[in-house]
């Protein structure tokens, strides 16, 4: 990573330009494709008594949708916008029409695959937003990291640390303590968990220059020993199921119809989630800590010549993105499952990497990255059981053919924290 | 150090053949396991396969003796250390040692094996595969979720779909659908494989999902996804239908975890009664199956359904899944799977090509 950063920033400039018209030129025949097929679909299989039931849970009325109509009015405007972006040079109308056709797809989706069937929109929603929790806490954690100029890809493995120590400190209290207190005992486990393998890669590739992406992998591969052997030694004699964290409905709000349900009748760690999107966006921009965040993880060498200590706050960055990776995997055992399996968080630490960098390293981007994984995680199970004519294999690769397009997509403008990855030396080379 | 014992061992036991063959070759009085990644009280068919050997022990006056493996590059080496012990009988854990235990087995035609979940492609004198029929399992499983449901939805959340978990889905389904032929009932049943076994927050989001569309019965069959879905489905009302083992006494912590009166039965597989039936045969000196392998099903006590415990399933429903385990035992009721690879049989003959053994 040292070492290919400088390649990066010398190749872009000459590469930029050719890789944007591609990928405009990529969308558009694409958008053009899609729409034909859907028209094409529309007509030769849809009926126009095929209709498709939105349902948005208890006390809400249906929406029954005519599937044909739909269909074919969304193939036209994807058709129309694919042709348009071709031929017209005009930038901002392009970007203009990309983003509704974006945006659309979704409701088109799910109005297709539940054709002649009801499906329940709430509960796709809020399915999609709870998946989406570790996904963008670990994206935080990696902000936190990666603007300081540490890359972290051992948030995976911060994430299991987490959920193992925070699940198997509260199973050794619960007998003692009423369970929330021990949950919450468990809650802070995790968290500092998280922050102690954060030390590690601290303490490996700010204080001794590792390369931080072998530091990264090393402290991956040692989670999942270490949480393993934790299991077997501890778990196995109490190994029963526990209870989840009690879930907060928040007064009056989580009464209202569907955002009640989406947004408001959650689980804690689901609202730290909210918060610390807000609290990181406030942090990088907003104080002078965030302000030397950024100038540390862009030029360190400009930073500590007007007095930054360079190495403190990427010590100090690190430790904090590492407890949030810990809260993420108090996510998995302590809110959702109440329980811990040998490698319970299976990629998603990776998945919130891709979410950082779709979300070009700030928060919001970064959030809106963590929906679309936890959406596409969804809807992939969604569209298993209305029955879409599609093996379930490649369903199940949803997820991931959305982060290779993302990613695609973006790469050419997703800009790294210059400092990034490249550790700092004082005396300088 | 390790190394150094195991060859001390061998050579020990190098000395001792000799004699040792002399007498134990016609009587069995040693019993060795060797577990899949795990321990003997980790509450996977390690644990049963463990208990399935101490009840035969009880039973036939064994000495037994287990190995915890804890790295899959060590199969052969435990197994090489149960036969240089001398042991009559070994019993291994799990799919992925089946390579080594054939090898030891063509090696030592003197000693018994015995494997769980092993398919046995090339059958031994000595050696004997433990298969499952999951199929039925599932369809006592939708059988019940289809008399107890209410709403018309039911829903299972599985695993990577392997054959016995197909076998467990579509046996599910056929079972919903043996229900809605006898009763005339209309219940629907929905499904999705989740490509990960350990991923029991997924697990939970399919159990919602299902929820939302008004399933009021989840099965779960796929390890800790399938277990995270149904706890999470019964801290929500509704009721639930576990897998592999009673998952009233695991999941729900024996009725101490949230949502255990909601736990209705579990599609059950007794690994514990194959092994103590192997082991049986074994000491009474009855040959094993020709085909190499040993089908646990309905018939020998290998498959069934576990308790209602704290959950109110009536008195008719019970008595009616008597009825089905029994029409299933003696033949009248066939859940239309394919045993092998766990495809429906009405599928199958309009695709002749996928017929087994072709």
């Amino acid at each position: 990573m040292a070492v290919a950063a400088p390649t990066i920033n010398e190749a872009a400039p000459a590469g930029r330009k050719r890789i944007k018209i591609t990928r405009t030129l990529v969308f558009s025949i694409l958008f053009v494709a899609f729409g034909v097929w859907l028209i094409l679909g529309a007509i030769n299989t849809l009926t126009p008594e095929t209709s498709t039931l939105l349902t948005f849970g208890a006390g809400t009325p249906d929406l029954p949708v005519p599937t044909q109509i739909i269909t074919l009015i969304s193939g036209i405007y994807y058709a129309a916008a694919g042709v348009i972006c071709l031929i017209m040079a005009q930038q901002r109308l392009r970007t203009i029409l990309l983003l509704i056709g974006g945006v659309l797809l979704i409701p088109v989706i799910i109005i297709i695959a539940a054709a002649d069937a009801s499906t329940n929109v709430t509960t796709l929603l809020s399915v999609s937003l709870r998946l989406s929790t570790p996904i963008v806490l670990g994206a935080m954690a990696g902000i936190w990291c990666e603007r300081s100029g540490v890359s972290n890809i051992a948030i995976e493995g911060m994430m299991l640390t987490g959920a193992c120590n925070g699940f198997v400190v509260f199973t050794i209290l619960s007998p003692n303590l009423a369970t929330g207190e021990a949950q919450l005992v468990g809650v802070i486990i995790s968290i500092l968990s998280g922050g102690l393998m954060s030390l590690l890669l601290a303490w490996l590739s700010i204080t001794y220059k590792t390369n931080q992406i072998v530091a990264g992998t090393v402290i991956n591969i040692m989670a999942v020993g270490i949480t393993s052997f934790i299991r077997r030694e501890v778990l196995f004699s109490s190994e029963a199921g526990r209870g989840t964290l009690a879930p907060w409905p928040i007064p009056v709000l989580s009464d209202m119809p569907v955002v009640g349900e989406i947004f408001f009748s959650g689980r804690p760690i689901f609202y730290m989630m909210f918060v610390l999107v807000i609290v990181t966006h406030v942090m990088l921009y907003f104080t002078r800590w965030g302000l030397r965040t950024r100038a540390v993880g862009e030029n360190p060498r400009a930073a500590d010549t007007l007095g930054v200590n360079v190495i403190r706050n990427r010590w100090i960055n690190v430790f904090i993105g590492g407890m949030i990776a810990g809260l993420a995997g108090a996510w998995f055992s302590l809110e959702t499952t109440g329980s811990f399996d040998d490698n319970m968080t299976s990629g998603r630490g990776f998945i919130a990497l891709a979410a950082m960098i779709f979300g070009k390293w700030t928060p919001f981007g970064a959030f809106a990255g963590g929906i679309l994984f936890g959406f596409s995680d969804a809807m992939g199970q969604r569209f298993q059981f209305l029955g879409v004519p599609i093996p379930p294999q490649f369903l199940q690769m949803v997820p991931y053919v959305i982060t290779i397009i993302v990613l695609a997509g973006l790469v050419g403008r997703a800009q790294a924290p210059k400092a990034d990855g490249v550790p700092y030396d004082k005396e300088g080379k | 150090m390790m190394r150094k014992f195991l060859m001390g061992a061998g050579l020990a036991a190098l000395a001792i053949l000799p004699f040792a063959s002399i007498t134990a070759q016609d009587e069995i009085t040693t019993v060795c396991l060797v577990t899949d990644l795990g321990r003997v009280n980790d509450g996977t068919f390690n644990q049963y396969a463990y208990e399935g050997m101490v009840r035969a022990a009880e039973d036939f006056d064994l000495e037994t003796t287990y190995i915890e493996t804890q790295a899959q590059t060590d199969y052969a080496t435990n197994i090489d250390t149960c036969v240089n012990e001398g042991n009559d009988i070994i019993v291994t854990v799990g799919f992925l040692i089946a390579d080594g235990t054939a090898a030891a087995a063509a090696a030592n035609p003197d000693i018994m094996f015995i494997g769980v979940d092993q398919f046995v492609a090339n059958p031994l004198p000595n050696y004997v595969g433990l298969q499952f029929r999951e199929d039925q399992g599932g369809f006592l499983a939708g059988s019940i979720a289809a008399l107890m449901s209410e709403s018309g939805v039911v829903a299972g959340v599985y695993g990577i779909d392997i054959p016995p978990v197909v076998k467990f889905r579509n046996g599910f389904e056929q079972g919903v659908a043996y229900i809605n032929e006898v009763t005339g009932s209309e219940v629907t049943a929905l499904g999705v494989y989740i490509d990960d076994f350990v991923a029991p927050d997924r697990g939970a989001a399919a159990a919602e999902q299902f929820i939302g569309e008004g399933a009021d019965v989840i099965f779960g069959a796929g390890g800790p996804t399938g277990s995270g879905g149904i706890a999470f489905a019964a801290s929500e009302g509704a009721y639930v239908i576990g897998v592999d083992q009673d998952e009233y006494f695991t999941t729900f912590g024996a009725g101490e975890t949230d949502g255990a009166d909601r736990i209705i039965s579990s599609a059950v597989k007794r690994v514990d009664n194959g092994v103590y039936l192997m082991i049986e045969a074994a000491v009474n000196g009855e040959a094993y199956p020709e085909t190499g392998m040993f089908v646990l099903s309905v018939e020998n006590e290998g498959i069934g359904f576990a308790p209602a415990h704290d959950s109110d399933v009536p008195e008719e429903v019970t008595a009616q899944m008597e009825e089905i385990l029994a029409g299933l035992i003696d033949g009248s009721i066939e859940t239309g799977v394919d045993p092998v690879t766990g495809a429906l049989l009405s599928e199958m003959e309009m695709m002749p090509e996928a017929t087994p053994g072709s």
